[in-house]
């Protein structure tokens, strides 16, 4: 009877140690690349240029860099290395004003602003000029509820992250619809459904990756519109952890000069670093000290610097790749 | 007469702190320190008729909802609001102001 009952405790063992091993293997990664630097920091909290209150989004054209100035209603922008060059925008919903700028994207010349509170995605010009407004209240296609994020193709058509709608659209250069992902108003992780959608981007070949936010996970889908990937946890399926590869609260997803996927892990106060198909290449950040978190919005710049969006510390920091 | 100019003023100033005063209701919400979903709750408040406005307190996990002079929520409506915005509240306290 005690040798069956070691032989059986030995099996266990060996499966859980077996499991162990699978898990780490598959589920957590190790990074492919020196650590990244944390070389600077800049703005603090404050009205005043140069600082900020709650920044929630970050885009880059040129040595410009254009930050979403969440509450004080602005963008801000500056140069690489954070000195302050103008900013724009001021409280309100006529066109050209801002209520809770989220997510930016640049395409062209032109500067996209997802609007939280004004339920819209306002164009502007990189000199802060306004250009148009697309989209209003409400969730028939072409409509929004509070936008989070969005990315622009090559056509010029738009991928709205649209939070509490519950899904992603793609909507023509004029705003009108054309498809989407997710189920509008529910939430779910299978059958295609979305979990409050935070941001979109779009590559060089057309592929669309959502970051799926509050179900932890990174989607893939190619122009056809069929999945190509995804990843975050195991399988994907809203299971969070502060692993590599495993996230907790995405809020930011954007695609650097090489093609390189990079996302705000936000309750894990950092950014994780992917290939285009979803491997794991790095993650770094900045612990925080406040009751809230710090990576909330990431770009990466030609030579290989990267730039967050900190929330929590009121601030953009200054990442380089490591030797 | 000094008595009686103190009693006009303690009336006039406790009349008109009764007319201005609306509620402050203090709802405890978890999740608030993502700037999406606090976002969302002060957002959906503000559209609230009869809401004048609304704090998040992240470091105690309060949303703090001031109403106009004579409108008061009743604890359904606000565990109704709340939960349109995918969260739930666990606790609310209500207090004069």
């Amino acid at each position: 009877m005690m040798v069956w009952v070691k032989r059986i405790s030995l099996l266990i063992l060996t499966l859980a140690v077996f499991i162990v091993g699978v898990t780490y293997l598959f589920w957590m990664p190790s990074p492919q690349e020196a650590p990244y630097q944390l070389v600077k920091t800049w703005g603090g909290k404050g009205e005043k240029p140069g600082q900020f209150n709650e920044p929630t989004g970050i885009a880059l054209a040129g040595n410009e860099i254009f930050v979403s100035d969440s509450r004080n209603t602005r963008i801000q922008v500056f140069d690489l290395d954070g000195n302050f060059k103008r900013m724009f925008g001021e409280q309100g919903d006529a066109p050209g004003q801002l209520n809770r700028p989220m997510n930016l994207t640049i395409a062209g010349d032109e500067l996209y602003v997802a609007e939280f509170f004004n339920d819209r995605i306002q164009v502007y010009g990189l000199d802060g000029k306004f250009r148009r407004s697309i989209g209003k209240a409400g969730s028939a296609g072409g409509e929004m509820s509070a936008p989070g994020g969005v990315a622009v193709n090559a056509d010029g058509e738009l991928f709205v992250a649209d939070f509490f709608n519950q899904r992603v659209q793609q909507l023509a250069a004029d705003g009108r619809f054309i498809r989407q992902w997710g189920t509008t108003k529910k939430t779910g992780v299978l059958d295609g459904r979305l979990n409050y959608p935070t941001d979109v981007a779009i590559n060089s070949e057309g592929v669309l990756y959502i970051a799926d936010g509050y179900n932890d996970r990174i989607l893939a889908f190619g122009p056809d519109g069929e999945l190509l990937h995804r990843w975050g946890g195991p399988f994907a399926m809203n299971i969070f952890g502060p692993f590599n590869s495993w996230f907790a609260t995405v809020t930011g997803i954007s695609i650097g000069p090489r093609g390189d996927v990079f996302v705000a892990d936000f309750y894990n106060d950092r950014v994780q670093k992917f290939s285009a198909e979803g491997e794991f290449i790095n993650a770094f950040g900045i612990e925080s000290t406040a009751p809230t978190h710090t990576a909330i919005a990431v770009v990466e710049a030609d030579d290989g610097s990267v730039f967050v969006a900190d929330y929590a510390n009121h601030q953009v920091q200054k990442w380089q790749p490591g030797e | 007469m000094r008595i009686i100019q103190f009693v006009l003023i303690i009336t006039l100033v406790g009349t008109g702190y009764s007319f201005a005063a609306g509620t402050r209701y203090e709802l405890r919400v978890d999740g608030l320190a993502c700037p999406f979903c606090a976002y969302g709750i002060e957002k959906t408040f503000i559209q609230t008729e009869g809401v004048e406005s609304v704090e998040i307190d992240i470091k105690n996990g309060l949303v703090i909802v001031n109403t106009v002079e004579g409108i008061k929520f009743s604890e359904d409506k606000l565990i109704t609001i709340i939960d349109d915005t995918g969260f739930t509240m666990k606790s609310m306290s209500v207090k004069p102001r």
